[in-house]
């Protein structure tokens, strides 16, 4: 059975130290830092001098199920890449034991805890695992990137698995039902998987420290004023599927001060007419960047094609790009602003 | 009464040798190769799977749940491994053989109701009934619902089917099987438009698995089902040797023979529709089973009921546990829905019927 | 023509137990059906038919195409059922002293049996096997054959001249080959009335010899037979009683000699003809020629 641990964190990239580092510090210089108490250290809101614990048991609800720990989770398979780097980016890849159906590679920034972890340069399977390979890597908990792959026919049924005595916990970004799904998904639902996860792991510090970061970086990015408007093109070649109203598309366009020209539509993404874009005419088109629909590709098609080869933005090559996995909601999403407010900037509209 | 021995007819070469009848000599040691071909099959199919488990593992893990541990003296599994073995794999493989069986004897049923070779358990827009229900719950979230949805929807397309064929007249076998394919593609149309309506990006995989078939989420309580209902109505259909029989040459014989045709063809239909769509329920539209496997079958014994229909149950519950075995194991750790496995099977074994049969007429 | 009804036919359990028994004398009634009428879609397809066959002879049932004749042999058959005519008197079915309509199936199965035109089937079922399911209102449905059962069979196919054909599947058989196997079967089911639907239709001249041989034969053991036939010279040839119906109704019955004249079947046919002598069997022998 896993048990609580304390041992410190790797910051990844972060600006901020946590309290352990301080406090292992502290413990190592003599008497001149206040060694073991409480005071709170007023300079860094985002550490305390004493590290907020988990105690177990815990039970939160994910995607309408009650999920519930005995102790931090020790073996995780992940599910998508969006786990995966959550994971990474708490410095907990030390934890995953497998990881299954990727959507392309860790970012840069992450790619230093990949290189430790070899369950991340070989995945356990392209697609969606069968419940016995997963059942087979003997795990405490399956951390799911959708929550269909937690079927009989993915990686095992979530009651099933729970009878097992393996937890299961979908990102919460990724529920489908009405009344889990949300609606619009905010920043705010991202820091709170953030928080959550480093609650279930025991490692509240760290990711207490991460949403700060990404907080910080996040209110560092300058929203464009202009009004443009844009289209979130992710696949599809006869009927384009774009960002919708409610999902991360949306979230991310908002942030980077972009309007969503199919924003009207109450999904998370949506099938699209190709007449409807052209009439809308958007500003700027952002293309996923996908292994088996590259931006290229996507450039190529709209160019190829005599009525979108008239949109404002394809004649003028007006294209921003972003990485596939970087379009769940995860920890890669402010980041994924950053770079999309720098490019639309190079575009020098 | 006829005298037909009191006349001197000359001495009747009592038919005697396996090709005077089928084979029917042989009748006697089919059946418990049958049964014993399918044990064998359990027993070993429940020791393969993606996970490294080691045979004797497996057997202590069932050994204990039989509750013969104590007996031998052997030690529970851990529970990772002794859930894969007895939540798993063993309530797959039991729940494909009992469904492989009734779909294999609803098979048989069918063809010799219609007289039509190409006829299988689906016939009656079942199968898109069924999946039209399915696809209903599935899209709306409440998968919990699945099973009954499904056996309600086929349910439904039987009494449309039958309705409509009622109403055009007699219920003769083509009316049967074109009042069914109406109803199949009514059916069909609304499935698809209502998965391309509301399904969203990741529920399609769901769909699909159900419409191709699985028994990847087996229960023990779809063992139960699954199985109640084959023990129950498959037994009960597959004692209606004689009576299909003597549908062999037609309505016109099979009365002349003594059989109300009307009510036996109105109660075998029910029976098959109630079968298929409890097994419907339990795995998706598994292909081909009902349809190939009468006519392998019937390769081996002739075409005389009493023999095919156990034969083919006992030889279908085979073939679906070999077929979904290759399912889980062939493309670990990925996993396809059996309905592939028994699709490409089935598709050239079929063709290959047919291409015989061209050659004997 | 009127029946004496004296000896019941033995419809009961006993034919269960046909083995060394040798038949009863075979009853001295025939069947008598009368008033028989069928419609389908409003078409009167058989208007107020009487019909009637003697014991221990061959009958045949003669008329042109789309005349009625298998119409009237399925319901003699109990295959289809009669009109119940209001305001007219019902239509009865009686084979010695027995109601055929109000028979159950399983009894009539023993009491008769039909052999159809053009009984085809896909499967590869073997002849032996088709001749065997004419036991089937013999035992019980959840039983199999017993050796009494193949005895039967084996007689019946031997009776037919298709002997040789045990093992064969009936898709591979001539037309007339497999005619003479679905008269084994209802041989094998052992009737006391045999109704044939043209039996001899795909079968060349020594063949179609032969069937009325079995079929005089039968006769001659005390069963009923009526034959819908479609060549009268075979008719004249071979039957004792004819019936002509022509556009569901029946025009004459009566002894052959009677019936076959050119005033009866010159208006039914639309032909001529001319009635000879057979120089051999004194049978008459017809020959044609069209109306002008």
């Amino acid at each position: 059975m896993p048990s609580a641990r304390t041992a410190p964190r790797r910051p990844h990239g972060l600006l901020a130290l946590p309290a352990a580092l301080a406090l292992a510090l502290a413990a190592c210089s003599s008497g001149t830092a206040p060694g073991g108490t409480s005071t709170p250290d007023g300079d860094d809101p985002a550490s305390a001098t004493v590290p907020a614990r988990t105690t177990y048991p815990l039970t939160v609800e994910d995607c309408g199920v009650e999920v519930t720990f005995d102790a931090a989770p020790e073996r995780v398979v992940t599910i998508k890449s969006s786990t995966t780097e959550m994971l990474l980016a708490l410095g907990l890849g030390d934890r995953i034991v497998a990881t299954a159906f990727p959507d392309g590679p860790v970012p840069p920034a992450l790619a230093d805890a990949a290189a430790d972890v070899p369950a991340v340069a070989e995945p356990m399977s392209d697609k969606v695992p069968g419940a016995e390979a997963v059942l087979d890597a003997e795990p405490d908990l399956v951390y799911a990137g959708w929550e269909s792959n937690l079927t009989a026919d993915g990686a095992g049924d979530r009651d099933t698995l729970a009878r097992l005595g393996v937890a299961t916990y979908v990102s919460p970004a990724a529920c489908k039902a009405p009344e889990h799904m949300p609606d619009p998904l905010t920043f705010e639902h991202v820091f709170a998987e953030i928080t959550e996860v480093g609650t279930i792991f025991d490692a509240q510090d760290a990711a207490a420290a991460l949403v700060a970061e990404q907080r910080a970086t996040l209110d560092g990015v300058v929203r464009d004023e202009r009004g443009l408007t844009a289209l979130w093109y992710s696949s599809g070649d006869d009927i384009p599927y774009v960002g919708a109203g409610i999902g991360a598309p949306q979230m991310i366009l908002d942030a980077v001060g972009l309007e969503n020209v199919a924003g009207d539509v109450h999904d998370t993404w949506t099938s699209y007419a190709w007449e409807e874009a052209i009439a809308a005419d958007p500003d700027v088109l952002v293309l996923v960047d996908a292994a088996w629909n590259t931006a290229d590709a996507k450039i190529e098609r709209l160019e190829s094609n005599p009525a979108t080869a008239e949109m404002t933005a394809v004649r003028e090559g007006r294209y921003l790009t972003i990485p596939f996995p970087a379009t769940e909601a995860g920890v890669r999403t402010v980041d994924a602003v950053v770079d999309l407010a720098a490019q639309l900037e190079a575009l020098d509209l | 009464m006829t005298t037909l021995r009191a006349r001197p007819a000359p001495v009747p070469v009592r038919p005697d040798g396996p090709a005077a009848s089928g084979a029917r000599r042989g009748a006697g040691w089919w059946v418990p190769a049958g049964v014993a071909a399918l044990v064998a099959t359990v027993l070993v199919t429940v020791t393969v799977g993606p996970a490294d488990l080691a045979v004797g593992d497996v057997w202590r893990s069932v050994a204990t749940h039989l509750g013969l541990g104590g007996l031998l003296g052997l030690e529970p599994l851990g529970a990772l491994q002794d859930g894969m073995v007895w939540q798993l794999r063993l309530p797959r493989v039991l729940t494909a053989a009992a469904v492989g069986a009734g779909l294999a004897v609803c098979g048989v049923v069918m063809q010799s109701l219609t007289r039509n070779p190409l006829a299988d358990p689906y016939l009656l827009g079942l199968s898109s009934g069924a999946s039209l229900g399915a696809v209903l719950v599935l899209v709306a979230g409440w998968t919990v619902l699945l099973p009954v949805a499904a056996f309600g929807g086929a349910v439904l397309a039987l009494v449309a089917a039958l309705g409509l064929a009622g109403a055009l007249g007699a219920l003769t076998p083509t009316r049967t099987v074109l009042a069914g394919l109406a109803v199949s593609q009514l059916a069909a149309a609304a499935t698809s438009f209502v998965i391309f309506w509301s399904a969203t990006g990741d529920s399609y995989r769901e769909i699909l698995s159900w419409l191709m078939g699985s028994v990847a989420g087996a229960t023990w309580t779809s063992v139960a089902v699954a199985g109640g209902a084959t023990l129950v109505l498959g037994t009960l259909l597959a004692s209606t040797g004689s009576v299909l029989d003597a549908f062999t040459f037609g309505d016109t014989a099979a009365s002349a023979l003594g059989i109300d045709v009307v009510r036996v063809r109105w109660t075998l239909l029910v029976g098959v529709a109630l079968l298929t769509g409890a097994l419907v329920s339990q795995s998706g539209s598994i292909g081909f089973v009902g349809l190939i496997l009468p006519h392998a079958v019937r390769l081996l014994t002739g075409a005389r009921h009493r023999l095919l229909l156990p034969l083919s149950a006992l030889f279908g519950a085979t073939f679906l546990v070999w077929a979904d075995t290759l399912a889980r194991t062939v493309f670990a750790p990925r996993e396809l829905p059996v309905g592939i496995v028994t699709a490409a099977i089935g598709a050239p074994v079929f063709a290959l019927l047919l291409w015989r049969g061209r050659r004997t007429t | 023509m009127t029946e004496t009804r004296t000896a019941p036919v033995a419809t009961g359990a006993e034919d269960r137990r046909d083995a060394a028994v040798p038949g009863a004398p075979p009853a001295t009634d025939g069947l008598d059906a009368a008033r028989v009428s069928w419609s389908v879609d409003g078409r009167l397809v058989l208007d107020g038919v009487d019909c009637t066959a003697p014991p221990g002879a061959v009958s045949g049932l003669l008329g042109p195409n789309g005349s009625g004749k298998s119409t009237l042999l399925r319901v003699l058959a109990g295959v289809r059922a009669p009109d119940a005519a209001p305001g007219r008197d019902a239509a009865h079915v009686r084979f010695a002293d027995a109601d055929l309509l109000a028979l159950p199936r399983r009894r009539r199965a023993r009491v008769l049996a039909l052999v159809e035109q053009d009984a085809t089937t896909d499967l590869p079922l073997t002849v032996l096997d088709a001749v065997l399911l004419g036991r089937i209102p013999h035992r019980s449905l959840l039983a199999g054959d017993s050796a009494a059962d193949r005895d039967v069979a084996a007689a019946a196919l031997a009776r037919v001249g298709m002997s040789a054909f045990t093992g064969r599947e009936v898709a591979t058989l001539s037309g007339g080959e497999r005619q003479r196997v679905h008269l084994a079967r209802a041989l094998a089911q052992e009737p006391a009335l045999l109704l044939l639907d043209e039996p001899t239709n795909h079968l060349d001249i020594a063949a179609q010899l032969d069937t009325m041989r079995v079929l005089r034969d039968l006769a001659g053991d005390g069963v009923t037979v009526l034959a819908a036939l479609h060549d009268l010279n075979l008719a004249a040839q071979t039957c004792d009683h004819v019936v002509v119906i022509a556009d569901g109704r029946v025009v004459a019955a009566g002894d052959v000699h009677d019936v076959l004249v050119p005033d009866v079947l010159d208006p039914v046919y639309g032909v001529r003809c001319e009635v000879l002598t057979h120089p051999r069997t004194g049978r008459p022998v017809l020959v044609f020629d069209s109306s002008d």
